[in-house]
């Protein structure tokens, strides 16, 4: 494998993964399926029948995948370019231990995905703050850099540079055993971004309440909602049908008085 | 009387490829997909609110709170909101419709596209082109290529015809409550969906433990969890009372987000610390 086929490899990576430059139906949901990514890893290594066969096993495996809420257990795209472009990059003509070698890339590339999936996820919150900036300061402008500008630099950042830094000291260094970027984030960090995560998304909710929440017996209407979930467990399709019942029936309530003033019933 | 005001067709475009490529950019823990709205909604706000400046800046903010959705067959949520801005810029709306509109449509959205396109009609499209390429032999590029192709530009039909549905959907929901003349209560009740929604949305959402074991000398079993505790009185307690802490100061004491996500930092190192010095972490 030579650089070029890496970084141009670690560049489809970066397209493939959630959140890219070019969407996520073009990205993730395309050039992030194994079938569609070891086509094109295949493109760039030049065989792409080898690629297509495993491609095709990876495919198979993860047929359903499905990323709910943004949570990403095993990233699907990270996995196939850094799988199958490892794997062929020791192709030597027996097809078994390539795909054994496949299964060990794939392993290592997922992992890193999730790791770098949980940075950005933390990281990307700094674009709040600008695209906010933007919206006080009338700057339609700076929220549009805040999304695609600024998140894109951050996610092509973690996700290329990580991406290329393996399949250098691997593949094109022949060994099958390299530097995983995601091993070197120290793991007092990662608790940090992760609690730091979990705790601000209490900002999100935080600002929504400032739109909603005026009176006293809101607070008791958010905290009923609140405990239909912390203590009943109901989803959030069950929350939104529950609250849409409620609503209905407290609207149903308020139309009939303000008749039955109108007309002194 | 003034003339409606109304999304031009060229807006309304333009705010649908915005959502199209970078509905997915910026998503993090505070808002997810918060941003990428905010920045689809920005044509529709300028062009809606053109002639008045505090409302468009409120308009932007109001688009870039906490929102979730399957971003793909999810684009009749942006066409609602749409909708409901067009509405709102000729007084027919409230802000507070379209903050509950907003995350009420969360949970069904992100349940439905989840399960309906993601894990049901992408499988079978890679199936079927899996199937070509398996019976293509020298050919197999054909699967790849067909799926690459095809189902971005099929996707992309599907989302902006749900899209005008949405939008459709609301300007002409809104009409009707307002040809009845109940804003009023349509605002109130309203704002008691939007409440117990994000209420739900706290619970599953916000994230707050505190890592301390408390470990009598020479009792390794008989460890307290104080966290399992806090919990057993009130479960996610603490995740309670940092968003009303949060709310606190944003809405009451005017700070500013900058500052709460510094504090909530500290916060989260202060935590990490603790929970290293008492042994939770390792």
């Amino acid at each position: 494998m030579t650089v070029l086929q890496a970084v141009l490899v670690s560049l489809f990576v970066y397209l493939g993964a959630i959140g890219s430059v070019v969407g996520n139906t073009i990205g993730w949901y395309n050039l992030g399926r194994p079938l569609v990514a070891s086509f094109i890893v295949g493109l760039i290594m030049g065989n792409v029948p080898v690629a297509l066969t495993l491609g095709l096993l990876l495919q198979l495996a993860n047929l359903g995948s499905v990323t709910p809420g943004g949570a990403v257990g095993w990233d699907l795209s990270y996995a196939t370019y850094i799988g199958v472009a490892g794997a062929l990059a020791f192709h030597t003509g027996d097809i078994a231990a390539t795909t054994a070698l496949m299964w060990a890339f794939s392993t290592i590339g997922g992992a890193i995905g999730v790791a770098m999936w949980n940075l950005v996820y933390v990281l990307d919150l700094a674009c709040n703050r600008v695209a906010q900036r933007g919206a006080e300061n009338d700057n339609p402008r700076l929220m549009a850099f805040a999304n695609a500008g600024l998140g894109n630099i951050i996610g092509f950042v973690c996700r290329f540079f990580p991406a290329l830094v393996i399949l250098v000291t691997t593949a094109v260094a022949g060994s099958q055993s390299g530097v995983n970027v995601a091993e070197m984030i120290p793991s007092w960090l990662v608790t940090t971004l992760t609690t730091f995560g979990g705790m601000m998304a209490a900002l999100g909710m935080g600002i929504l309440l400032s739109f909603l929440m005026k009176k006293g017996v809101h607070f008791c209407i958010f905290l009923a909602g609140f405990m239909l979930v912390a203590y009943l467990g109901l989803n959030s399709m069950a929350l939104a049908a529950f609250g849409i019942v409620v609503a209905i029936i407290y609207y149903y309530i308020l139309s009939s008085k303000s008749e039955s003033e109108v007309t002194g019933l | 009387m003034s003339e409606r005001k109304v999304i031009s067709p060229k807006t309304m475009k333009k705010a649908f490829w915005l959502w199209f490529f970078w509905n997915g950019s910026s998503q993090q823990a505070e808002t997810i997909v918060g941003n990428c709205l905010g920045h689809a909604m920005t044509p529709v706000i300028t062009e809606l609110y053109a002639d008045n400046k505090e409302e468009r800046i409120a308009g932007y903010k109001r688009s870039l709170t906490l929102f979730n959705t399957e971003q793909q067959v999810g684009s009749i949520c942006p066409g609602i909101f749409c909708g409901m801005e067009e509405a709102k810029a000729n007084g027919e709306c409230t802000e507070e419709v379209i903050s509950a509109v907003k995350v009420a449509l969360i949970g069904p959205t992100s349940a439905i596209g989840d399960s309906l396109w993601v894990a049901t009609v992408i499988p079978i499209l890679l199936t079927l082109c899996m199937a070509i390429t398996n019976a293509a032999g020298n050919m197999g590029w054909i699967g790849p290529l067909l799926y690459l192709v095809g189902y971005p530009i099929g996707t992309c039909i599907l989302a902006w015809n749900l899209w005008k549905l949405g939008y459709k959907a609301g300007v002409e929901g809104i009409h009707r409550f307002m040809a009845s003349g109940k804003l009023d209560q349509l605002t109130k009740a309203m704002t008691v969906l939007g409440l117990i929604v994000v209420g739900g949305l706290t619970a599953s959402n916000v994230a707050l433990t505190v890592p301390v074991l408390i470990t009598p000398p020479g009792g390794e079993a008989a460890a307290v969890n104080l966290d399992a505790l806090i919990n057993q009185i009130f479960p996610n307690l603490l995740p309670l009372l940092l968003t009303l802490g949060v709310w606190q100061l944003y809405a009451k004491k005017k700070w500013a987000p900058l500052a709460i996500m510094g504090l909530i930092l500290v916060l989260a190192l202060i935590l990490t610390g603790l929970g290293y010095l008492t042994g939770v972490y390792v």
